[in-house]
């Protein structure tokens, strides 16, 4: 009574003793999470069905994304550029331009398409019939399709080639391209958005998980609480159950992932033969599947910590 | 050792299960504690080891003031407290070796010391073949003396115990009656909780008598087998 310190007195080990001492007691807390996960099997394989379902949804949409933009990708080096001569330019000129524009570094190769057969081609495409018999005077100029060297900006070549003499137009058609990017510049915002919610979603559930985990073990905790356990210690393993649920719930994601791409691949390759290019799918980057397995074990000790905190102010009054 | 002045306790609901209690039992003593069913002798209990806060007044445990022992000290203070409870409090799931078990893994002992130990505890309560089983295929007795030994494993200065006989045949009631004398005469300070009469009466120690909430008598010890008759 005399003594009214304002340390109450009662501490723990300190030093090499108390170092073993808490080892000892996070591989008991450790022990104890796996044991409660393992307990009820069938409850604790719903918890991560669930949450993989929860974590596939915005994965799946950024891996579809993802495979979008490289499909993007591969159509822009798929472009050509056309480039129309002026008129009067003849073909001996045309030739000369061909041979000098091949010997760009950008340009990996010209194929010179005549007025002739400019005419020929477009009246095939027009459904016209021999229109090439009918029309005396060709209006077509000398058409250079150029197809750039994979790197190549395509916008930059353009400018260039345009500032040439003897060229009367360049014709790029990137329009397309750029709006596209848009489009997925929005989707993957979207995306972004979505992975919030879901994220918040997966502390949820977790943390309901774990709720009826205590409901169910709240005499251990009284118990423990009454022996004397620190807070720490009862939230211990709660806290491992809720790392356990979240790491699972994020592989388990992972692999709905992986299977959906294998079975998509069948169908994939078939449909890029068809167009005669030889498009894959690809799998989430690793720092995806990073981000998706420990985030979702970090908010699933999130989830779990808010829950237990809950009930233990209700033990230590 | 403990020492209450002035305590009351109002639970939420507006039951005023103490007022104004006074006494004190000093390190090494033995006592009872005896009243009426809803008397607050539980809640007595309850306000030492911390499981709840006094309304007014203050509990005093080895010279500091409990009631204002800040929430992340109450594990400390309850290490120091061996409870012994009427319902037992085990955990069924577990086997009797690791209910005992229990405080010395939450110290974070070696195994090898945690089992030297609670196979000591359970020789002590005569359990030592037991070990393995779980608590619900125990008898009630034997329950209890489970209980026990979790409650001694740390060797707490002070031991609580709340109706301790409650569910015990007469002969089993005097057998672990006599266990605590023992401990007591060891040096450990014990506050039993028990309406038990008849066996406080023959045992002779000190009763504190507790009345609606109001600490009504305070019997001093009298020398063991004076074998006299007095009314509480
Ligand atoms: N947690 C509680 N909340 C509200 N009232 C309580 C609580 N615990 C006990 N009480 C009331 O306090 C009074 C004393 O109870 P208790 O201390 O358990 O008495 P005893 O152990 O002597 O039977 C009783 O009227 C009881 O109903
Ligand atoms: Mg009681």
């Amino acid at each position: 009574m005399a003594r009214s310190a304002r340390r109450s007195g009662y501490e723990s080990l300190p030093g090499a003793a108390g170092l073993r001492a808490w080892a000892r007691r996070h591989a008991f807390s450790l022990l104890s999470s796996l044991g409660s996960l393992t307990r009820q099997p069938i409850a604790s394989s719903m918890t991560v069905i669930v949450l993989a379902v929860a974590l596939t949804l915005p994965t799946a949409l950024h891996v579809t994304i993802d495979n979008v933009e490289r499909i993007g990708q591969g159509w822009e080096r798929l472009d050509t550029l056309s480039v129309f001569l002026e008129p009067e330019i003849s073909s001996d000129q045309a030739q000369r331009m061909t041979s000098r524009l091949t010997a760009w570094p950008e340009i990996a190769a010209v194929d010179p398409i005549s007025p002739e057969a400019g005419l020929v081609e477009l009246s095939g495409q027009l459904n016209l019939g021999d229109l090439g018999e009918q029309i005396t005077d060709n209006p077509l100029p000398w058409v250079l399709e150029i197809t750039p060297e994979s790197e190549v900006v395509v916008a930059t070549l353009a400018s260039r080639l345009e500032r040439e003499a003897g060229i009367d137009l360049v014709i790029v058609d990137l329009q397309w391209l750029e709006r596209l990017d848009a489009i997925l510049a929005v989707i993957q915002q979207l995306i972004s958005l979505l992975a919030v919610l879901f994220a918040i979603g997966v502390a949820f559930i977790i943390a309901n998980t774990i709720r009826m985990d205590i409901q169910n073990r709240r005499e251990e905790i009284e118990v423990m609480a009454l022996v004397g356990a620190t807070a720490a210690f009862i939230r211990r393993p709660f806290l491992y159950s809720g790392l356990w649920y979240g790491l699972l719930g994020g592989f388990l994601a992972w692999l709905f992932i992986r299977i959906g791409l294998i079975v998509l691949s069948a169908p994939v390759a078939r449909l890029s033969g068809s167009y005669h290019t030889d498009f894959q799918l690809f799998p989430p980057a690793p720092e995806v599947t990073a981000l998706l397995i420990v985030g979702s074990g970090l908010f699933g000790i999130l989830g779990s910590w808010l829950v237990v905190g809950q009930h233990l102010r209700k033990i230590n009054p | 050792m403990i020492s209450f002045e002035h305590v009351a306790k109002r639970y939420p609901g507006g039951i005023q299960a103490l007022s104004d209690v006074n006494f004190s039992l000093g390190r090494g003593e033995l006592a009872f504690l005896t009243g009426h069913s809803g008397a607050g002798k539980s809640t007595l209990l309850r306000l030492i080891a911390l499981l709840e806060r006094p309304s007014r007044g203050q509990v005093v445990f080895e010279g500091r003031n409990v009631g204002k022992l800040a929430r992340r000290h109450i594990p400390y203070l309850r290490r120091r407290i061996g409870v012994i409870f009427q319902d037992h409090r085990l955990l069924s799931d577990k086997r009797v070796f690791d209910n005992v078990a229990l405080p010395l893994m939450i110290a974070g002992l070696s195994y090898g010391e945690i089992r030297r130990r609670v196979r000591a505890a359970l020789d002590k309560v005569g359990l030592l073949d037991k070990e393995k089983m779980f608590p619900p295929m125990l008898s009630g007795g034997e329950q209890q003396r489970v209980g026990i030994a979790r409650a001694i494993i740390t060797k707490p200065p002070l031991i609580l115990a709340d109706e301790p006989t409650g569910n015990l045949d007469p002969d089993m009631s005097a057998d672990l009656m006599r266990y605590f004398l023992q401990l007591n005469e060891l040096g450990v300070t014990v506050l039993i909780a028990s309406h038990d009469l008849e066996l406080i009466r023959q045992l002779g120690q000190r009763v504190l008598v507790l009345k609606g909430g109001e600490m009504v008598d305070d019997l001093p010890a009298r020398a063991r087998l004076a074998g006299e008759a007095d009314g509480a």
